[in-house]
Order: C-alpha cells, then structure tokens, then sequence
C-alpha cells in the first residue's frame, strides 16, 4: 500500500483520484489544493507517491515539483494534467516528474501508471498509456 | 519567429475546440448530441447561460474562452464524473461547481492550439461566472460562438479575442 499526496485545485478531481486510489487498496494521506500547499505538505508527510495536476491557483504544478526536488529527490510525482501540449509536459519531466497522464482520469490509466513506477503493483502487461521519462 | 496575419484566430482556436467538446461529451460523458452550430459565428452579443465558466490564454495569443451551460446539462455532466457516487447535501454546490470548471479545463488542456506561431499557449485556471448575462462586442475585440444542443440541453461556446490579438491585423510596430 501506497501512502499518496493528491495535488489539484479541482474538488472533483480530488475526489474521483481519492476513489480510485482507495479502490487499488492505496491511502490517501491529505489532499492540496495548491502547488504551495503541496511542498508543506510533501515535507510533512513524506509520501510515498504524488499526484500534481499542472494548472492551480498560487503556485503551479510545475513550480511545485521543482521545490519539492530540492528537498525530496526520490519522491516520485505523477502530472495529471488536461494539457496536450508537449512543452509543458516536458517542462514538467524536466522538473522532476516521473511522468503523466493526460485527462480525463480513469481508475485504468492511475492503475497503469502507478505500476509503471511501482512494479509490484502491475496488474496489466499493456501500460502505455503512462508516458513516463 | 515568423508572425502570420491572424484575423481569424478567435475561429482557429474555436474550431479544434468544438470538435473536443463533442468527442468529450458524446464518448466521456454520455451525452447525446443531437445538432451542434458547425458554422462558427462572429457575434455582437451573446446571452450567457446561468453556468457559465471562462478560461484566458496566456502567451502570443490572449483570448478568453467560456463555456455555458444549461442546467439539465450541467447536472448531467456531474453525474457522469461522480461514477454512481453521491455526494452530501452540504458538498452539492461546490462539486457543481468543480464539474463545470473541470471540464473546460480538460476540453481546452486537450484541444488549445497556437494558431500564429508555434509557442506553447498556457491556460489560467477556470473562474465560474455567476449571474452574468450577456457578452458584448466592444469595439477592437471580437466574440466567436459555437452552440451545441444535446439531449440534456444546449452548450455554448466562445472565443473572445482582445485587442492585444489585433497587433497584426492594425499594422501597429513594436518600439
């Protein structure tokens, strides 16, 4: 079992994230709405994973990887993020983020993902869809 | 970089939208389309719905994008994110809210494109409009829209292009 930070400013996300992660037997230990809430809460709790949407009020998401690489260079931080656009993305790997999923989540996509990073939790063969760096 | 003319950048951008907009509401959300505006119309004025949500382009290109929904449609789309989940009283509203901005932001993350140059536009995060009724064309800018009707009532979409966006079009040069 995973001990997991969710980072997005949208309740909804949060919330549909909350579930899925709860449903693949992970825990949810807080919810940021922020990418400043993040960093604090990164060095509080230290997780053993997080997920950081890109686009937040006060600071982004991006920012936000870059400050918690400075102290915490293991953790590792999957971008969940609307954005297609290739640059922003690679800001992100660039940063330090393991890699991304693009939305809208699903359960399947997280699932691929988190096994991608932590293979003893590979449930499938066929993780594409988690373009990692 | 090599600027185009982009007159119509308000439609370029539109465009790619519109076509995400129907792909998301027909194949994420369940929702039935049953005619959408494929003409992207430049307007003068356009009557906002009760939930309207609106998103600005940063980069070479300023543009604010909103999305306006109807009632019926909105709730809709909250029962397709919640999966079955229901959600306390006290919490409705908010996570309304949360769906409305949730999807523009994953239409526009998806489907923005930079149609004058090949930089990367970045997007604020969404703000809901409450009460606002209508957007009017002021002089210098322009208003494009694209409504889709759905089986749960209508969406409209707009571009509204600010004056910054006609540097081009009125030959004016940077000092």
């Amino acid at each position: 079992m995973l001990n997991v930070l969710i980072v997005d400013d949208s309740l909804i996300i949060r919330k549909n994230v909350h579930k899925y992660l709860a449903h693949l037997g992970h825990k949810v230990i807080r919810e940021a709405k922020t990418g400043a809430e993040a960093v604090e809460d990164c060095k509080e709790l230290k997780p053993d994973l997080i997920t950081m949407d890109i686009t937040m009020p006060d600071m982004d998401g991006i920012t936000a990887v870059a400050k918690i690489k400075q102290f915490d260079k293991k953790v590792p931080i999957i971008m969940v993020t609307s954005h297609g656009q290739e640059d922003l993305v690679v800001s992100a790997l660039k940063a330090g983020a393991k890699g991304y999923i693009l939305k809208p989540i699903n359960e399947d996509k997280l699932a691929k993902a988190i096994a991608t990073i932590f293979p003893k939790y590979k449930i499938q063969e066929d993780d594409d869809e988690f373009l990692d760096d | 970089m090599q600027k185009t003319k982009c007159s119509e950048c308000e439609k370029d951008i539109l465009l790619p939208i519109v076509q995400r907009t129907l792909s998301f509401l027909s194949e994420n959300m369940g929702v039935h389309i049953i005619s959408q505006d494929a003409q992207i119309s430049f307007m003068q004025k356009v009557q906002l719905k009760k939930n309207t949500v609106m998103i600005s382009t940063g980069g070479s290109i300023q543009v604010l994008i909103s999305m306006s929904y109807d009632d019926k449609l909105l709730n809709k789309l909250m029962e397709s994110f919640l999966e079955g989940e229901t959600v306390a009283l006290e919490e409705f509203d908010e996570v309304r809210e949360s769906v409305a901005c949730e999807v523009i932001n994953i239409i526009i993350g998806n489907a923005l494109i930079n149609p004058k140059d090949d930089t990367v536009l970045s997007i604020s995060p969404p703000i809901l409009i409450q009460e606002a009724k209508s957007l009017i064309k002021h002089k210098n800018s322009k208003i494009a829209l694209s409504a889709i009707v759905t089986d749960f009532g209508d969406l409209l979409i707009t571009v509204i292009g600010t004056k910054d966006l006609f540097i081009d079009d009125l030959e004016l040069k940077e000092l």
